[in-house]
């Protein structure tokens, strides 16, 4: 800052205004230029990949001692204590939900966990460190910096578990070939696992963004976010042991299990089918993230 | 050109901003003065849309600074040295800033060069000295070549030679044709910078004007004025509009009269007089009088005590 230099006024300088598009591409400047973002999604694209490998070794195992040793609850074919076939025991440990077709996605609750704790300080951390005012005052109309961390974030997330569910995929063929169980494309499920798996992962980190859009702390939004993913699950489940049906079926609609159904094809017993757990999830979405939107609209930064 | 209407601003019962009507004007340096806790920051950030006015309106360059389809060019804002991810390097930061705009990667370096951020550009953000962030902030600022520039406190925690930078940017821009509106509570920067001056204080514009009006018309001039016969003076001079004080054996402080007519006064009365010493009002004599006004005024409007008018009773 020497006395003497003055601002040139260059041609340079201009810059055609404000576009949606450099809003997005500002978004993207700012997400891929932090090292916490940068070693966060590392660390998920491990994690899912981890988990999956562990859970082909767990699966193989298991089908295989059904071989050996039978089932012990008796499924279709097959007699309680008789060793049984290859697709009798995949069959029979898919009706427990150990199932082969999800092992690409086996890793998903750490991506859901990472990234959207990651989608949650996307926006609360600007709230955090101030970085808010400047990016409002570049767009004061405000939604379109909401959109645009929307869409890098489902892109984001969408690609990373796509990507780490195809390496899982991969990873698992030579595991499973150990156990004599032949994975690949074809098997029922498994392209379908590969590719949704990234749209629950996406939804997640929607509502982590919103959750942060509205609470602005970190903190506070993870909390919830953990809560609302995780902790509802718990609660629900002991809500089963009140008397009567109706609170069974509670438990299906909290957005953790509606989204898990959305990703099942198999043949579990549940209430609600996959597409219904879809559109259920979808509504939880929305749920938070229509408030999100009106708050960042009205409330002063 | 900055046009507020009735400007307000209430944070439940709490009043930040209490309706002021102003105008910046381009082509000059227009100065915000007040105490902490006046309103000023309040102000600037309702001009840019950060904070909605609770009543009245603003804009800027005749819209809403919302309604504009390049707000970063029309309005380069300081408002807050902090207003930045502390992970994030300077550099990136404002190639974030400028990609909304379409603004190219060259202008981000000019603006670098321009504030002498080169050698921690790179850096993050957040390791930054107050001063530093105050050169990123006016960087920022600068980025769109803005018609209005709006800095809050801009000289907070800058060495010597950076205070003087912003000085000379400021006049620079405003002798261009340019809207120069920044706040400061030191009153003897403003007397350097500016050419007008808005001041305020308990969210209320006590005085808009031109700095010399202000220095002229705060206070009625003063004159010093020694004797022996400092007590019979004194009552020689007493008259509608006059008004003598004596703070000090011999001495009188006397306003409502100048220097020509005392000396009159006492060469035809006789009284020996050894100084007569018309005293000038500082911007600082001048401030302190009109918010002290303001402040008594206004306290006995609202009994809340708030923190503007024990800080300047205390003084």
């Amino acid at each position: 800052m020497s006395t003497t230099t003055i601002p040139a006024h260059s041609a340079a300088s201009g810059g055609t205004g404000l576009t949606f598009l450099g809003v997005l591409r500002s978004e993207w400047i700012k997400f891929r230029s932090l090292r916490s973002t940068q070693l966060l999604l590392l660390f998920t694209f491990v994690a899912v990949v981890g988990v999956g490998t562990i859970a082909a070794f767990l699966r193989g195992t298991i089908i295989d001692q059904l071989m050996k040793f039978g089932a012990e609850r008796p499924s279709p074919g097959a007699a309680a204590g008789h060793k049984l076939t290859l697709d009798q025991a995949i069959s029979a440990a898919n009706a427990q939900g150990i199932n082969i077709y999800g092992i690409p996605i086996a890793g998903l609750q750490l991506g859901i966990l990472v990234l959207g704790a990651l989608a949650v300080l996307l926006i609360a951390s600007e709230f955090g460190t101030g970085m808010i005012r400047s990016t409002m005052t570049a767009v004061p109309k405000r939604l379109p910096t909401f959109f645009a961390k929307a869409i890098v974030l489902v892109v984001v997330s969408y690609v990373l578990t796509l990507v780490a569910a195809f390496v899982t995929f991969l990873v698992s063929i030579p595991i499973l070939h150990g156990y004599g169980i032949d994975m690949s494309l074809g098997r029922d499920g498994v392209v379908y696992s590969i590719f949704m798996g990234g749209v629950y992962v996406a939804g997640v980190a929607l509502a982590g963004l919103s959750l942060g859009t509205l609470i602005r702390s970190s903190a506070g939004g993870i909390i919830v976010l953990v809560a609302l993913f995780f902790l509802l699950e718990i609660a629900t489940s002991l809500l089963g042991l009140v008397p009567g049906d109706f609170w069974k079926y509670v438990g299906q609609y909290i957005p953790s299990v509606a989204g898990g159904r959305m990703l099942e094809i198999g043949d579990k017993a549940a209430f609600i089918s996959p597409l219904s757990g879809g559109l259920i999830f979808l509504g939880w979405i929305v749920l938070v993230t229509v408030p999100a939107i009106i708050s960042l609209k009205t409330r002063d930064v | 050109m900055i046009e507020a209407v009735n400007l307000a601003k209430h944070y439940g019962a709490k009043t930040a901003v209490a309706g002021v009507t102003f105008t910046v004007k381009p082509g000059m340096v227009t100065g915000f003065l007040g105490p902490n806790g006046a309103g000023k920051s309040t102000t600037m950030r309702m001009i840019v849309g950060l904070d909605k006015p609770s009543a009245g309106s603003v804009t800027v360059n005749g819209k809403p600074y919302a309604k504009h389809h390049d707000p970063l060019r029309q309005v380069g804002a300081l408002l807050d040295a902090k207003a930045v991810h502390t992970s994030r390097s300077a550099y990136n930061h404002l190639l974030a800033m400028a990609a909304t705009h379409n603004i190219p990667r060259s202008r981000v370096h000019e603006v670098i060069d321009m504030t002498g951020l080169a050698a921690v550009a790179k850096k993050k953000a957040g390791g930054f000295s107050l001063g530093m962030g105050q050169r990123l902030g006016i960087a920022s600022a600068l980025l769109g070549d803005p018609q209005t520039l709006i800095l809050d406190e801009p000289v907070n925690g800058l060495d010597p030679e950076g205070v003087l930078w912003v000085r000379n940017l400021a006049r620079h821009l405003a002798g261009q044709g340019k809207t120069v509106f920044l706040s400061s509570h030191l009153m003897s920067e403003m007397a350097l910078t500016a050419d007008h001056l808005i001041v305020i204080g308990r969210g209320r514009i006590i005085a808009d004007a031109p700095i010399a009006e202000i220095l002229a018309g705060s206070q009625q001039a003063k004159v010093r004025v020694r004797t022996p016969e400092a007590v019979r003076l004194g009552r020689l001079l007493s008259g509608p509009g006059v008004q003598v004080q004596s703070s000090e054996n011999e001495t009188l402080e006397v306003t409502g009269v100048d220097s020509r007519q005392i000396a009159r006064l006492a060469l035809d009365n006789g009284v020996l007089v050894y100084e007569l010493t018309p005293l000038t009002t500082s911007l600082e004599d001048a401030y302190f009088d009109l918010t002290k006004d303001s402040v008594e005024y206004h306290s006995q409007e609202f009994d809340d005590g708030a923190e503007p008018a024990a800080a300047l009773k205390g003084r």
